[in-house]
């Protein structure tokens, strides 16, 4: 994992431009979860009494919004992974 | 009484709707029309299959008693979704190119068609969704009970018939429509789509009350919104661990329910669809958890203290009056409840048939798959004898737990127990080192943990497991309480069990999996699952033909059924290009049809009834001597080829070698014709110049005259010498020389050999050392000629010895059978290359120093060959040195 270039037959480090977008995205997909479930794990850190307590509202509002938010990232990440045709994006593999 | 004759009626009018939209949709799916039926819409709907009756009622209820909790039932999900990239679309390549029917395949499959790991996980599959059908009978009998008889006069024997009669109904349901045909791929498209407007059904009722409750009832988003604060879950509190633990959990049920796993992977047909779904589940997910909140905070308020929160979905509109909406809400509920108990019941059933009644079914036959029986009707019949089975189960659970409050809370205990398949199963997708006795040990130490710490204490106190054990501990240890194990109180008990079973699964999966050696089969799948993306499709391989095609055929008929099998065989015979309808039982085509097999009843099924009729297992002993045998041959072939040519390269140079030792002499020879040419010359020319001189001169003196003679006598006498020489050496050559015995001393021939050819005719003197006393042996030979071997050996030292003071010293050594004779000088001897040839006729060491015709050598070495000897050159330190070898008594052989 040092040096993919020294080894023989490794995958070209530099790639067209489309190519290299499309590695983003599939970066993007797969740290999108992540995204959420830290999202989702925020109200872990609210006060649980006291004077700063969150009022349910502003808690529901909050979960649903993020709720919102997560699908319309991933409406939009799966939009732009679609046009792969045989929606087998080589992960590290030389592609074109 | 009439509301509930309404309500039965209404319920039978549903399931016929249901029956009739199953019907229509395996009839278009019979026709090919299954663009439509197979959109992602459906595949998305179908997903709903998650969402029970629990969660139908179940949320509000938990709404009501732990405020946002229920939340997290749904967000786990929506976590797994958003992780389509990495995680489902590997789940569904792997079900797709693997066949895979159900989650005890994945497992079995994975790890090396391990029959006993897909009973297992089918057990555990078993006991966890039992009580989760039962539950659903509940909720559909306490929903009926709430339209029945007043608000809560629940009427024992009415429930309990109910409960019967649905079970008997959806069992009927299940086994028209999960078990028509054993389809190649495992798909049930009625079913789906039955239950993709179930799913419609559901959002729909909840939505429907959700709406009334907040604009109908609260009057606004806002009034709702601010109600919620004024209610008495007004302020966020919920309990930390219970939320992340509940996310986990529901994230990982969601990936390991039979139910889900079904809809989500078996009948999954195409991948892309997984996309749509990615977010529109989630959607689903968000939209049917949205007005749980309000609903409960409404049914808080509006009803009277101590009625049954799960129930506020039913009973809120019914205390308003909306009979129409708390009718739409019961069918809600009913939908959730029906839909899961028809594909758990489908999915268990595929588990059951496939991985415990067909191998025992199997094993109970001796003779194997190919003789006599239908095969493809015995598994049909398992599977529908598990259908009723399974249905019958949980009825029998329902009946006996009595339905309490001990069924509310068996939702996250099933949810729990099932959560022990994960790690085999993530491990074995993205880790090749897992194997299947890790597998086999987390499940087991998971399961053990979660059955002792959740499962039996769910059932009460004093139930299964006695109330010593619950207060002090197994064998009255208190470090293995239930509820406390290693003396850590305090907990969730949901919580501890999940801990505590994750920890031990994990652990174990992971250290037994890192010391054991996995079976090359669990290797190669090990391979395959993990990276399924780079080599897609092939499982692992039929590595020989041995089987009979006629008893494959056979068996794939009861299997696949008549036209299907003999469509697979006769597409393969015209592929391969043989005559008639069997084709060559070639490793491309057994793996072919065992995955068609595997997907009717399952993999290691299958694989067991291809080997039993191939007798090979996948790779066989056999087959690996074969190939080592082909290897050593063609080791032993190129071994022999390369001998060959070595022995070729070697004569090439044997010839080579004499082709230039030719090349040599012929150039030698020419050089000696020209001398010869010329030493006959020389000697003519001056005869002719004399004898003219003689014949012409008239006044010539007789002082004169005689010189003259005596030049042309000398020159003559020259001439005759050389033809001599080239006579003697035909004559010896052609064996027709006549030895002349007598009996002498080697010293008298050696003296002899000394005085004539000691000193030459310029005068050159040679130094001769000798040890006279070692020559006084007795021969019996040819003097003269061995004279003339040793006369010629000391001219031509005196001649060619090219040391300052030449000097040759003649050694004679002697043993028991022959006489050996040294002649070395002080010169700088003959080069290596030279000493090949000087043997040969008319070979010269030199050309500058002609003396002779070149002749003197190869007459003493026939002459030697004749009297039973041999001369040769011997090279010696310095110093050209010839060695004449003769025996005591010439052999008179040659005579």
């Amino acid at each position: 994992m040092t040096s993919g270039a020294d080894r023989p037959g490794s995958p070209a480090n530099f790639h067209e431009k489309g190519t290299y977008r499309r590695r983003r995205l599939t970066d993007a997909a797969r740290l999108a979860p992540i995204l959420a479930l830290i999202l989702w794990f925020i109200p872990l850190i609210w006060p649980q009494s006291g004077a700063g307590t969150v009022s349910s509202a502003t808690a529901l509002i909050y979960i649903f919004l993020v709720w919102a938010g997560v699908i319309v990232m991933t409406w939009g990440l799966s939009r732009l992974l679609a046009d792969d045709p045989t929606d087998r994006a080589a992960d590290d593999g030389p592609e074109k | 009484m009439s509301t509930l004759n309404l309500l039965i009626a209404v319920c039978i009018a549903y399931v016929s709707f249901l029956f009739l939209v199953a019907f229509a949709a395996d009839r278009l799916a019979l026709q090919g029309k299954k663009a439509w039926l197979r959109s992602p819409l459906i595949y998305t709907l179908s997903l709903s299959i998650y969402c029970t009756a629990w969660t139908f009622y179940g949320a509000v209820g938990s709404a009501a008693r732990n405020g946002f909790e229920y939340l997290t039932i749904y967000l786990g999900p929506t976590l797994v979704m958003v992780s389509w990239w990495w995680l489902l679309r590997k789940m569904l390549r792997i079900g797709r190119t693997q066949k895979i029917t159900s989650i005890a395949d994945l497992i079995s499959s994975r790890y090396g068609k391990s029959s006993l790991l897909a009973a297992g996980v089918t057990t555990l599959a078993v006991i966890g969704t039992t009580p989760y059908i039962a539950l659903q009978l509940q909720s559909v009998t306490l929903s009926f009970s709430v339209f029945a008889a007043g608000a809560d006069g629940s009427n024992p024997d009415v429930s309990r018939d109910l409960g019967l009669w649905l079970s008997l109904g959806l069992a009927v349901f299940t086994v028209l429509f999960g078990t028509r045909n054993l389809d190649a791929k495992e798909r049930h498209d009625g079913v789906v789509m039955a239950i993709a407007v179930e799913a419609v059904v559901k959002l729909v009722a909840l939505l429907s009350v959700g709406i009334f409750v907040v604009w109908g009832v609260s009057g606004g988003l806002s009034e709702a919104l601010y109600q919620i604060d004024a209610s008495e879950f007004g302020q966020w509190h919920t309990d930390r661990s219970r939320w992340a633990g509940l996310i986990f959990l529901s994230a990982a049920a969601f990936l390991c329910l039979p139910r889900t796993f079904q809809v989500l992977v078996v009948e999954n047909d195409d991948e892309r669809h997984l996309r749509t779904a990615s977010w529109a589940f989630p959607l689903y997910l968000c939209l049917i958890s949205l007005f749980v909140v309000p609903i409960a905070v409404v049914g808080l308020s509006i009803m009277p203290e101590g009625s049954n929160p799960d129930l506020f979905v039913l009973t809120v509109p019914l205390a308003l009056g909306e009979n129409g909406l708390a009718m739409l809400s019961f069918l809600g509920g009913f939908s959730s409840a029906t839909s899961m108990v028809i594909v758990a019941a489908i999915a268990l059933s595929t588990m059951v048939s496939n991985h415990i009644v067909m191998p025992i079914w199997l094993r109970l036959r001796p003779s194997g798959a190919s003789v006599s029986g239908d095969v493809r009707a015995a598994v049909l019949m398992a599977r529908r004898l598990s259908i009723v089975g399974v249905v019958m189960l949980g009825y029998l659970y329902y009946r006996f737990s009595s339905g309490g409050a001990a069924l509310a809370s068996i939702g996250l205990v099933a949810f729990c127990g099932l959560a022990q398949v994960l790690p085999a199963m993530l491990g074995g997708m993205f880790w090749r080192g897992a194997t299947r006795l890790g597998a086999f040990a987390g499940l087991t130490a998971g399961f053990a943990t979660w059955l002792y710490t959740l499962y039996l204490p769910s059932f009460g106190v004093g139930t299964i497991l006695p109330a010593t054990i619950i207060d002090n501990g197994l064998f009255g240890w208190t470090w293995l309480k239930p509820d406390a194990l290693f003396g850590i109180s305090g907990m969730d008990q949901l919580m501890h069990a999940l801990l505590w079973s994750m920890l031990f699964n994990v652990l174990a999966f992971v250290t037994v999996s890192l010391l054991s050696f996995p079976s090359p089969l669990e290797r190669l799948q090990a391979a395959q699952f993990v990276n399924i993306f780079e080599h897609s499709a092939n499982t692992r391989t039929w590595s020989r033909g041995g089987a009979q095609t006629e008893d494959l055929m056979v068996m794939a008929q009861r299997i696949l059924g008549a036209q299907e099998a003999q469509a697979l065989f006769s597409g393969h015979a015209r592929k391969q290009g043989a005559r008639g309808d069997l084709p060559e039982p070639t490793p491309d085509f057994l793996e072919v049809l065992e995955r068609e097999l595997a997907s009717s009843v399952g993999a290691a099924t299958a694989h067991a009834m291809v080997g039993q009729i191939t007798g090979g297992m996948a790779v066989s002993v056999e087959d690996l001597m074969a190939v080592a045998d082909e290897t050593a041959q063609m080791l032993e072939y190129s071994a022999r080829l390369k001998e060959q040519s070595e022995e070729l390269s070697r004569t090439a140079l044997e010839l080579r070698n004499a082709n230039q030792k030719l090349t040599r002499l012929s150039i030698q020879k020419d050089a000696f014709l020209s001398q010869i040419s010329h030493e006959l010359r020389t000697p003519m020319t001056s005869i002719r110049a004399f004898s003219e001189i003689l014949r012409d001169t008239d006044q010539i003196q007789p002082e004169d005259q005689s010189r003259y003679a005596s030049i042309i006598h000398d020159e003559a006498q020259r001439l005759t010498r050389l033809l001599d020489d080239l006579l003697d050496l035909s004559v010896v050559e052609n064996g027709q020389v006549n030895l002349n015995l007598r009996d002498g001393t080697l010293r008298d021939a050696l003296d002899r050999a000394v005085s004539s050819a000691a000193v030459g005719e310029d005068g050159a003197q040679l130094d001769i050392k000798r040890d006279r006393a070692r020559e006084d042996i007795q021969l019996c030979t040819d003097l003269d000629r061995l004279s003339q071997v040793f006369i010629n050996l000391i001219a031509n030292a005196r001649k060619y010895c090219d040391a300052p003071n030449p000097c040759l010293t003649i050694r004679v050594m002697q043993d028991t059978d022959r006489i050996v004779v040294d002649f070395q000088d002080n010169g700088s001897g003959i080069s290596s290359e030279a000493a090949d040839l000087i043997f040969e006729k008319f070979a010269r060491v030199s050309d500058q120093k002609a003396g002779g015709a070149g002749l003197g050598l190869a007459i003493c070495r026939q002459v030697m060959t004749r009297l039973g000897g041999s001369v040769e050159y011997v090279p010696a330190l310095r110093g050209a040195n010839f060695r004449v070898v003769l025996p005591y008594r010439t052999a008179l052989a040659a005579q």
